[in-house]
């Protein structure tokens, strides 16, 4: 198969309640998509392993981040469990965006130093 | 998350990823891919759903009581394989737990529990001490002199307030009741900080001589007595013959202890609660006596703040101020002692309780040691299977986790039962709580005694359950994994640890064994006693006369010698007597004896008791007279006297009592007492020690009140009880009657405490013992079965049978000997606690520490036996074949 040439990234602790909180902010979506967003949006980058995404949707909902409801699906005649982000999640999500950039610039200092800091 | 709701939303999260599934299998459709392939693709691109739902619980916070339910059914089901080790621990668990809860309830209430007084710590008991007489009392109540004196000039106290307790007859006509009466200075109600409930307490007017008249009922009197009459207040009753009004009913929650002093001892029932509260009057006359009537149970609220040992301080330096000022005659070094009043109601109760709580602790501690022993051998028999745990990759945690779910499903099952046989224990211990203290409601096992119960559990789980989680998480897989389990025996350190552990069960034994045969050595040293008296065919009866219409002591020495007359005319009485205090149930007066022409001050006077008795008393309850004679109803009103050995002695040193002459009041005013006998001494006021000095005046000199018959029958006394009750009431019908009781009764009563005692440690004793053997027997069985080819292999080698018994018997009775010589040593170690209750017996009895030790290796050898003689029943061929 393909996809098992492409390259693959784990993802860094953490980060992926991060993507899952950005994802939310178009709007709510139900398990699936938002896995499936991560995966498309990245090229298929970041494979999403149901075994982390599951958990760590659970988990938010557990703090509040987000909240689910069982809903009918507007293209389909089923009900699945949308997960919607609430205030506390968008606060947290400015929170966890600045401290991902923090990190980045961290890391990016060390890897491709400017010169005057040689 | 509540844990109830796992189950609907783990429903949910199924429903949720099955969908999520759904989904990529129609889109792997779409994307041109067989129905049955995209069943296949999606399903295994997904992942293992179990362990997606396992995950995602753990992020749901439940996973710890998901586990714990998975843990307690996989217990359960384990422990339901093996029913018998199972029940047999479980009740011995019970059994620990179970006892142990009961006493540490008592304790609980006896010791600890608050007295139910606002800010009871506040509450003090105030007595007196006088240098002169601390030979006979290190302390005494309170006097209305000094009492008055403190309550004028101490200020560390909020109030104070002096009582005493009479038993009284209550109604008029014809049997009334006997009902205790609390006799208080009106500064109880802020002493206690109760108030009645209805109506009023008394007014300081109502203390004054001749206001008195005012009764406070109890709440459970009025219900019973006066059915809850609503309008009760300002009624006349009639007690001691003289009519009170009721100003008060107190409310349902006041409960008084019993407020002995020496002045009623024996006088007043202790058994029976408080009835009615009522003002306690001082004459004039009293209130004058500097240095007598110590008579009074003091009671005060100290300020807040105020320490025990400032009050303490301050009223013995009022103390020394009335020391200072009294007169030369009754010249006396006085000092005041303050004790809070929970101690003071604990008094002597505190050395058994606490021995009781050891005793039923070390009970749980041998039981615990057997649980060890028996969980460890099933961790060995099943240490394969930890091996193969430990192998697939489990945490060092997990097997300890496995190790102990056992022991805690067991802890708690056997604390559960335990709990409710100590619901069933405790009711049953209330007629064992010292009367002093058992004034309040009915004991039951409350919070405090669960609470416990659960800390048991938990340091039961920990103590038997530890060695055995430590020995499985040292597995060493590869090693237990690559040989045959039939051919390794037990490991020296597990081994090791049984030793120890049968060496503790021993010593726990011994020293309950040895703490039990004392106390019963002092039992039967104290029934044997020989207390002076006699106790066959003799009935005891006690005496109430109400006041009212018998004065003085004229008219009550008439009705008893009415009284006498008759009894002794009845058929089948041997003897019928008068006792002023019946044997076994008091000291009797104190009084102070002046030999004719001794002038020294009253309070460097001897003191004895004193108490007034008929002449058949002597015969009647075979009390010698070693001189003399003893004074007959011929000599009516005149004042003669008998006197104990000790008190001839001390009195008259070196020379003949008898015609002697001596004054109890003032020589000015009293015609002296002549000695006309001289009576052995005696038991009579405690079986465990001699009684000080004693005189026996005749009753005609004085009666109290409160009196005792003594009759001894010709025949089966039981029957003479309805006889004496209607003696007494052919006299006059208006006499209460409280008790009619055999001496033998009287006897019993005065060690039933010691016999609770011991019998409970008996109980205690012979359980650690039978568990303690139980313990060895299950050790060396597992031992020799785990030896079986090595005794094989000896036997083939040409060792005797005999040297087999030898081996196993070694093997199980050193351990024991070592535990049950380290018991002895703590036993003596405690000594001083045990010491208090014994009678005429060493802690350090050589005897019978060799008979405790001795009687433990007795249960080990037996408990060897069986063992032993499997092991040299081995079939060499046999074992040695069995692979």
């Amino acid at each position: 198969m393909a996809k098992q040439t492409q390259p693959r990234a784990n993802l860094l602790q953490g980060t992926l309640d991060m993507l899952i909180l950005r994802t939310l902010l178009h709007g709510p979506g139900h398990g699936h998509e938002i896995g499936k967003h991560i995966q498309r949006t990245t090229n298929d980058f970041l494979q999403m392993q149901h075994g982390s995404l599951y958990p760590a949707l659970h988990r938010l909902e557990e703090r509040g981040w987000i909240n689910a409801k069982w809903e009918t699906a507007p293209d389909r005649n089923r009900e699945f469990k949308y997960y919607r982000l609430t205030d506390k999640g968008k606060k947290q999500l400015v929170v966890e965006e600045s401290q991902w950039k923090q990190m980045a610039e961290a890391v990016a200092r060390v890897m491709w130093p400017t010169s005057e800091e040689i | 998350m509540r844990w109830w709701q796992i189950r609907k939303r783990d429903a949910e999260l199924q429903r949720e990823l099955q969908l999520a599934i759904e989904l990529e299998e129609e889109e792997l459709r779409e994307n041109g891919m067989s129905a049955e392939e995209a069943h296949y693709v999606a399903r295994r691109e997904f992942g293992n759903t179990t362990l997606i739902r396992e995950q995602t619980h753990e992020a749901w916070g439940s996973a710890f009581f998901e586990r714990l339910l998975q843990d307690a059914r996989y217990a359960l089901r384990q422990l339901w394989r093996s029913p018998g080790f199972s029940i047999v621990a479980m009740l011995t668990l019970a059994l620990g737990i179970g006892a142990t809860t009961a006493i540490f309830t008592l304790v609980y209430d006896v010791m600890l529990r608050p007295l139910p007084f606002a800010q009871p710590d506040r509450l003090v008991t105030m007595e007196e001490k006088v240098a002169e007489w601390s030979n006979i009392n290190p302390t005494f109540p309170v006097s209305a002199n000094h009492f008055a004196f403190w309550q004028q000039h101490s200020s560390s106290f909020d109030s104070m307030s002096l009582m005493q307790q009479w038993a009284m007859p209550l109604g008029g006509s014809g049997r009334p009741l006997q009902i205790e009466a609390l006799m208080a200075t009106p500064g109880i109600f802020s002493v206690l900080q109760v108030q009645p409930a209805q109506g009023r307490g008394f007014t300081v007017e109502e203390a004054q001589t001749g206001q008195g008249h005012v009764a406070v009922l109890t709440y459970a009197l009025w219900r019973k007595q006066f059915d809850g009459d609503p309008n009760i207040l300002g009624k006349t009753i009639l007690l001691d013959g003289f009519p009170y009004k009721i100003i008060g009913v107190m409310p349902q929650s006041f409960h008084m202890p019993s407020v002995q002093t020496l002045d009623n001892l024996g006088s007043s029932n202790q058994h029976v609660p408080i009835g009615i509260l009522l003002p306690l009057v001082f004459s004039k006359g009293r209130l004058a006596e500097v240095m007598g009537d110590l008579n009074y149970f003091g009671l005060a609220r100290l300020k807040p703040g105020v320490s025990t040992a400032a009050a303490n301080d301050e009223l013995n330096a009022l103390q020394q101020r009335i020391s200072a000022s009294l007169p030369a005659s009754e010249k006396a070094a006085l000092s005041a002692t303050i004790t809070p009043f929970q101690v003071k109601l604990v008094g002597d109760n505190r050395k058994p309780l606490m021995i009781l709580l050891a005793a039923v602790a070390g009970l749980l501690l041998v039981g615990c040691v057997n649980i060890t022993n028996l969980l460890l051998s099933r961790a060995i028999s099943q240490k394969r299977r930890f091996a193969v745990a430990a192998a697939l990759g489990a945490s060092r945690a997990e097997m300890v986790r496995m190790a102990i779910r056992e022991t805690a499903m067991l802890t708690v099952l056997g604390g559960g039962l335990g709990v409710l046989l100590a619901a069933g224990l405790v009711p049953s211990m209330q007629r064992y709580l010292p009367p002093a203290l058992n004034f309040r409601e009915s004991l039951h096992l409350d919070w405090a005694g669960v609470g416990c119960a659960l800390l048991l559990a938990v340091l039961a789980t920990l103590a038997a359950g530890a060695t055995p989680a430590f020995i499985v998480s040292n597995t060493a897989p590869q090693e237990i994994l690559h040989s045959d389990s039939r051919l390794t025996s037990e490991s020296s350190r597990s081994y090791g640890a049984r030793r120890i552990l049968i060496a503790v069960e021993a010593g726990v034994s011994v020293v309950l064994v040895l703490t039990t045969g004392l106390l019963i050595t002092s039992v039967a040293k104290l029934m044997k006693v020989d207390s002076g008296f006699t106790t066959e065919r003799t009935m005891t009866a006690t005496v109430n006369l109400p006041a009212e219409s018998y004065r003085d002591d004229q008219h009550r020495a008439a009705f008893y010698r009415e009284l006498l007359v008759r009894m002794n005319g009845l058929a089948g009485v041997e003897h019928a007597a008068f006792t002023s205090v019946l044997p076994l149930a008091g000291g009797g007066w104190g009084a102070m004896a002046r030999v004719t022409g001794d002038s020294r001050p009253d309070p460097q006077l001897p003191l004895e008791s004193v108490r007034a008795v008929s002449p058949q008393y002597f015969p009647a309850i075979g009390l010698r007279t070693i001189s003399g004679t003893i004074f007959g109803e011929g000599h009516w009103e005149k004042n003669l006297a008998l006197v104990s050995e000790k008190t001839a002695k001390t009195l008259w040193p070196g020379k003949d009592p008898l015609g002697r002459q001596f004054n109890l009041g003032d020589p000015a005013t009293e015609k002296p007492f002549t000695v006309v006998g001289v009576v052995a001494d005696a038991r009579t006021v405690s079986l465990e020690k001699p009684d000080d000095m004693v005189i026996y005046v005749p009753y005609w000199y004085r009666s109290e009140p409160m009196g005792g018959l003594v009759v001894r029958t010709h025949q089966d006394p039981s029957e003479m009880a309805e006889v004496i009750r209607q003696a007494i009431w052919g006299v006059d019908p208006g006499v209460p009657v409280p008790t009619v009781r055999a001496l033998g009764g009287l006897v019993a009563d005065s060690v039933a405490n010691r016999r609770f005692e011991m019998d409970l440690l008996l109980l205690f004793a012979v359980s650690a013992l039978f568990l303690a053997g139980l313990g060895i027997y299950g050790v060396l069985t597992y031992s020799v079965s785990q030896r079986y080819r090595e005794m094989g292999l000896r036997l083939a080698l040409g060792a005797q049978r005999a040297s087999l018994y030898g081996l196993v018997l070694r093997d199980g009775l050193v351990p024991v000997a070592i535990g049950a010589a380290a018991g002895v040593a703590v036993a003596f170690a405690w000594a001083r606690m045990v010491r208090g209750l014994l009678f005429q017996v060493s802690p350090y009895d050589p005897v019978l520490s060799a008979g405790a030790v001795g009687v433990l290796l007795l249960v080990g050898a037996m408990a060897c036996l069986l063992p032993a003689r499997r092991a040299a029943g081995v079939e060499p061929m046999q074992a040695l074949r069995t692979e």
